[in-house]
């Protein structure tokens, strides 16, 4: 049976480099610091080119694997007993998307990356080994979160889930301003408290099923996992990775960690660390919690997050800090799109999860610059027009302007909880209305003070970070005109993402082959 | 490619020629060429007589479809749309964008924002489906987000609030929608209309209170009239004629879409308000009415001209909902008709009042006088304009005016009409204090050297008033357009003749009433000349008051606390009721966000967690 995958050798050796996207950044985190004291110059290229070769990989896979889903045994134990790799359409594109956002918010120190990167005057020597540790931690935080997309099993996902943690701890804390080393203390105590709620909610599941292998879960959950018992577990897994997730209410260290952090490591937790939990979350829930208390619990959660964070961004006094309140508004409008279930659903959430990727990284990335008080932003639009002029596009996309992508991501979510239309879907669909009529007001009190007459404007964006954002805004309104087609792609994802019997089916061809 | 796509394509293209040569002098003039052929194409689509014409763009998302038609309502809006953004692109291209460039602004800017306008409420009126409705509404909103902002300062502070009220609505229209959608499954017109009579009183009254609530904030009904006076008034000169002239109609389009094409006055009329005697067809009514009358006399305490006839916008607005509640062939005439009869007003008149800002650096009317000596033809402008605002023969208001009143009278709705009457008494109040402050009076030495508009704003402005005098005289041509509109929309057609309307119950005939107008006049000057005609003219320094010579630094000038009196009798009444409302709402909202904040700095997060678990395990055991 182990040895008994019916796929040709070919298939083995292609999908066998799913694991260097994992394997290689963790290899170079360790490599950097012995590599940092030979020399700087071949330390500091290193990163980047990891990522890209782990870029080029995936994209690699993706195109001559084409969209069917497989698996990768690791080691060669065939499932349940080793553990596997599981990769779909939605599983390589955040494989795909995780070095990709990485290379374009990696720290660079030739601009000082945010809050204090460069604050503190050093020698060089000590300068050196900042960055070799900054960037072995980004590098850690890669391996993690692509082990997040890819791993088919929840021991590998806790574990990677745990890496995923340290790493972003360490990038938060490394300003070494008094302020982030507080938040993340209370980064770390939330995490801490989360870690142990799934923990235990694995060990619920793992004394219920005798597995933790997903496919194998998925088989059993029926049986086994659709009573109360089951529905504990859930809760506890959906507040541990919910921290991570920003699910209201164990998010509440994201504010302060992302006005406190370097507005590249922000942009990389609130951008693409999220969404990485997020899906973990929904993988869960569409493999082994089908029962509606768990879609609830989802949605509940979800809409508080909602009016919490967008009430909260309302009067937020700092840039950084508003992007954070309204990340957790954001990724709120995901949970209650994924609460939906249904291919409507997961369609929903993959596009507002997606959007805000890259609408809020690419903010995060204008925060760079603007990372003071919104008060000081006054007049940026002179001698910034660009930055200005692309932070009101995100901002139209984000409150959900007609025909700008985030509308119809918006709109799917819409649709989906009135198509459902229960008095909680109702509610949901009420709150997300009216917030939204918040968000744009405090949105565009900011774009109004960027186009404000002031004598002495912030200073101009690096050309780097602006270069980023101006990249994701094109990317924006590229899907904006290619509508159709990505709407055709997130739809086949959804439908894979959704598609439980077919998850099993790959982790456990010969079970059908057998039956034949 | 159907003459509806060449229509919205030439608008598109007009806006992506003001983006790429905006800077450039001739970018005016080449936007009063573009705006011309848009006309013209508008007239070729043959909407208004004929069959609706439908593009050959359509869209469908989720199951979806959206597409777009032009019918006859279609086309008398949107002809409004592009008449003023021709005039207002003419009066903009040449000095006036001269200076407004050497003040510091970016003439490309504005170019661009009014081609955006006049796109995207292209596309509006085009919508032939609730999604490609809500989609061309949201677009309009936010165009006129961007002319209303583009003047900076007060105007973005204007804007913001305008935006905050406009996206509310825009939320409401949303839900309502989805509200249908749950009911109907679908949110195409013909689907939906055909399911609408099966909705519960309580669902039409909630779908009146999301979508029409949504639908009134752009057109200022109250109470959702204050945001729209200092969002119109601050925007730069042309930008205010256009929003002034068309873009709250945006609004009335879409209410007369949901109350009259798709609900229908019948429907409205059997709903009972609960516990009183009115239908909701009353309550709209009284809607219309109070935002007659409060706007308006609200007009009369600003010292602002462009305020004041911002004020009015919102006034005439409820004449014309006003109108098509009456509902019969007369009364929906009415209100279609001052769509267009107010449009043009408006224009002439903000076009009149931003050319003496342009002359004299100023709109306070405690701050001019005695201009009519040195800007005539501004001058003469202006009084075409007020006599039509305030409704009075010969001009092309009165007509309009006239109508809605006789179908209140005809109907039986004596306390509406007697509503009505209330306002336009504030309406010429008003409108005197407007052209006497700025043009009667006497002269102030700062202005000794104020010369005439210049001819490229005195042009368009000269074309609006013949517009309005015509119109006045002979309605007839401009009511055929009325009577097409009303025939789509399933309402009686106005029985229309070249000089007015004829009614065996007392018609109007604008052509008889012109020339006794004119008689009269004529009389009066026979008389005149026959005495002698024995004129005196002196220097406007030397005259005299309550018996006292003036000299030249004792002015006459009343303008300063205008209306003494009646503001005595009067004044107590003006209670900001609506601003403490709005100012609540916004206490609201912040207070809220106190709550939330203080939970993201509540310092034992740890706590959470447990409270959550705990929570969430009590929940999935029970």
């Amino acid at each position: 049976m182990i040895s008994d995958l019916a796929v040709p050798n070919l298939f083995v050796a292609q999908a066998g480099q799913l694991v260097l996207p994992v394997v290689l950044p963790l290899l170079a985190a360790f490599l950097m610091q012995p590599l940092a004291r030979v020399s700087t110059a071949l330390a500091r290229g290193l990163g980047p080119l990891v990522l890209i070769l782990c870029a080029w990989i995936t994209a690699q896979l993706w195109i001559q694997l084409g969209d069917a889903p497989f698996t990768l045994a690791i080691g060669g134990f065939a499932p349940p007993l080793g553990i596997l790799f599981y990769a779909d359409g939605i599983a390589l594109l955040f494989a795909l998307a995780v070095p990709v956002f990485a290379l374009l918010f990696w720290p660079g120190s030739e601009s000082g990356g945010g809050a204090g990167a460069d604050s503190r005057p050093g020698s060089d020597q000590a300068d050196r080994d900042q960055a070799a540790r900054r960037d072995a931690l980004v590098l850690l935080l890669v391996a993690a979160t692509t082990g997040l997309a890819l791993s088919g099993d929840l021991f590998n996902l806790y574990v990677f889930y745990e890496l995923a943690a340290v790493a972003s701890f360490g990038l938060v804390a490394l300003s070494g301003t008094g302020r982030a080393q507080v938040a993340t203390f209370r980064y770390l105590m939330i995490s801490a408290f989360g870690s142990v709620l799934a923990l235990a909610g694995i060990a619920i599941l793992y004394m219920q099923t005798g597995t933790l292998n997903l496919g194998q879960l998925a088989q059993l959950a029926p049986e086994t996992l659709n009573n109360p018992i089951g529905s504990a577990a859930f809760a506890l897994m959906l507040i541990g990775f919910g921290v991570k997730a920003e699910l209201f209410p164990v998010n509440t260290w994201v504010p302060e960690v992302y006005a406190g952090a370097p507005a590249r490591v922000s942009a990389l937790l609130a951008g693409l660390v999220s969404k990485l939990a997020v899906l973990v979350i929904v993988r869960l829930l569409v493999l082994i919690f089908p029962q509606p208390e768990a879609a609830q619990m989802l949605l509940v959660l979800g809409v508080l997050g909602v009016l919490t964070g967008e009430f909260a961004a309302w009067r937020a006094k700092d840039f950084p800090r508003m992007l954070a309140f309204s990340s957790i508004g954001q990724l709120g409008i995901v949970f209650v799109a994924f609460s939906i279930g249904g291919e409507i659903g997961l369609l929903a959430g993959l596009a507002v999860a997606l959007h805000h990727l890259i609408v809020k990284s690419a903010l995060f990335g204008l925060a760079v610059r603007w990372n003071g008080s919104l008060e000081a932003l006054a007049g940026a639009a002179r001698t910034s027009p660009l930055g200005a002029a692309l932070f009101v596009l995100f901002a139209l996309s984000l409150v959900g302007v007609p025909p700008l992508p985030g509308f119809w991501a918006k709109l799917t979510v819409i649709v989906g909880l009135a198509e459902r239309g229960t008095p909680l879907d109702i509610t949901a669909l009420m709150s997300i209305l009216l917030v939204t009529a918040v968000e744009a007001s405090y949105l565009f009190r900011v774009a109004i003070r960027l186009y404000q007459d002031n004598p002495d404007p912030v200073a101009r964006h690096a050309r780097r970070d602006l270069g980023v954002s101006a990249l994701l805004g094109a990317v924006l309104v590229a899907a904006t005109l290619g509508l159709r087609p990505v709407a055709d792609v997130l739809g086949a994802g959804a439908a894979q993402l959704g598609d439980r019997a077919g998850y099993i089916e790959t982790v456990f061809p010969s079970h059908v082959a057998g039956k034949d | 490619m159907t003459s509806l796509d060449h229509l919205v394509l030439v608008s598109a293209l007009t806006l992506a020629l003001m983006l790429l040569f905006g800077r450039m002098r001739i970018a005016g003039r080449l936007a009063v060429v573009l705006y011309a052929v848009q006309f013209l194409l508008l007239m070729q689509t043959g909407a208004l007589l004929g069959e609706p014409v439908a593009s050959s763009l359509t869209l469908s998302v989720l199951d979806l479809q959206m597409h777009w038609r032009y019918d006859a309502l279609s086309w008398f809006f949107a002809m409004i749309t592009i008449g003023a953004g021709f005039f207002c692109a003419w009066y903009a291209a040449g000095v006036w964008q001269e200076r407004y460039r050497e003040e510091g602004h970016s003439p490309r800017l504005f170019h661009v924002a009014l081609a955006a306008n006049v796109l995207t409420m292209l596309i509006l009126l085009g919508s032939g489906d609730l999604l490609s409705l809500f989609i061309g509404w949201e677009l309009v909103s936010w165009a006129s987000f961007l002319l209303m902002a583009v003047g900076g300062g007060p105007a973005g502070r204007a804007a913001l609030r305008y935006l905050v009220y406009a996206f509310s609505g825009g939320m409401a229209i949303l839900a309502g929608l989805m509200l249908i959608y749950t009911q109907t499954g679908s949110l195409d017109y013909a689907r939906v209309l055909s399911l609408l009579g099966e909705l519960s009183d309580g669902q039409v009254w909630l779908l009146l209170l999301l979508i029409g609530g949504g639908f009134a904030v752009k057109m200022g009904l109250l109470p959702f009239h204050l945001w729209q006076a200092a969002a119109y008034a601050e925007t730069p000169g042309p930008g205010s004629s256009f929003l002034g002239a068309i873009s709250a109609r945006m609004g009335l389009y879409a209410l007369i879409m949901l109350l009259v094409a798709m609900l229908g006055i019948g429907r409205l009329t059997a709903m009972e308000v609960p516990f009183t005697f009115l239908s909701a067809r009353d309550l709209i009514a009284w809607i219309a009415a109070l935002t007659v009358i409060i706007p308006t006399y609200i007009a009369l305490q600003q010292h602002d001209a462009r305020y004041l006839l911002a004020w009015h916008g919102i006034g005439q607005g409820g004449y014309m909902l006003l109108g098509l509640m009456v509902g019969n062939a007369v009364g929906s005439a009415g209100g279609l008709f001052h769509v267009f009869t107010y449009g043009i007003t408006q224009a002439a008149l903000l076009m009149a009042v931003f050319a003496v800002v342009h002359r004299t650096g100023t709109a306070d009317l405690n701050k001019l006088g005695g201009l009519v000596a040195r800007m005539p033809l501004t001058f003469l402008v202006l009084l075409f304009g007020i006599i039509s605002l305030a409704g009075l023969p010969p001009m092309a208001g009165f007509v309009s005016k006239w109508m809605v009143y006789r179908s209140l009278v005809a109907e039986g709705m004596p306390l509406l009409f007697v509503a009505a009457v209330v306002g336009t008494l504030g309406t010429i109040l008003s409108v005197y204090k407007l052209i006497h402050n700025i043009f009667l009076g006497q002269l102030r030495i700062e202005h000794e050297q104020v010369r005439e508009a210049p001819l490229s704003m005195l042009l368009p402005m000269l074309g609006l008033s013949t517009l309005i005098f015509l119109v006045g005289v002979t309605p007839g041509p401009a009511l055929s357009w009325v009577a097409a509109v009303q025939a789509s929309l399933g309402l009686p057609p106005v029985p229309y003749t070249l000089g007015g309307i004829e009614d065996p119950r007392g018609g109007l005939d604008m052509l008889w009433l012109v020339g006794i107008l004119m008689a009269g006049f004529g009389v009066g000057a026979l008389i005149f000349f026959g005495l002698g005609g024995r004129s005196k003219r002196v220097h406007q320094l030397d005259n005299y008051a309550g018996g006292h010579f003036l000299t030249a630094d004792v002015r006459y000038q009343y303008s300063d606390n205008f209306y003494a009196g009646l503001m005595h009798l009067i004044g107590p009444w003006y209670r900001g009721a609506f601003l403490w409302l709005e100012k609540a709402l916004t206490a609201t909202v912040a207070f809220l966000s106190a709550v939330m904040n203080g939970f993201y700095r509540y310092a034992q997060p740890a706590l959470f967690v447990l409270a959550t678990a705990v929570a969430l395990l009590a929940l999935t055991t029970a």
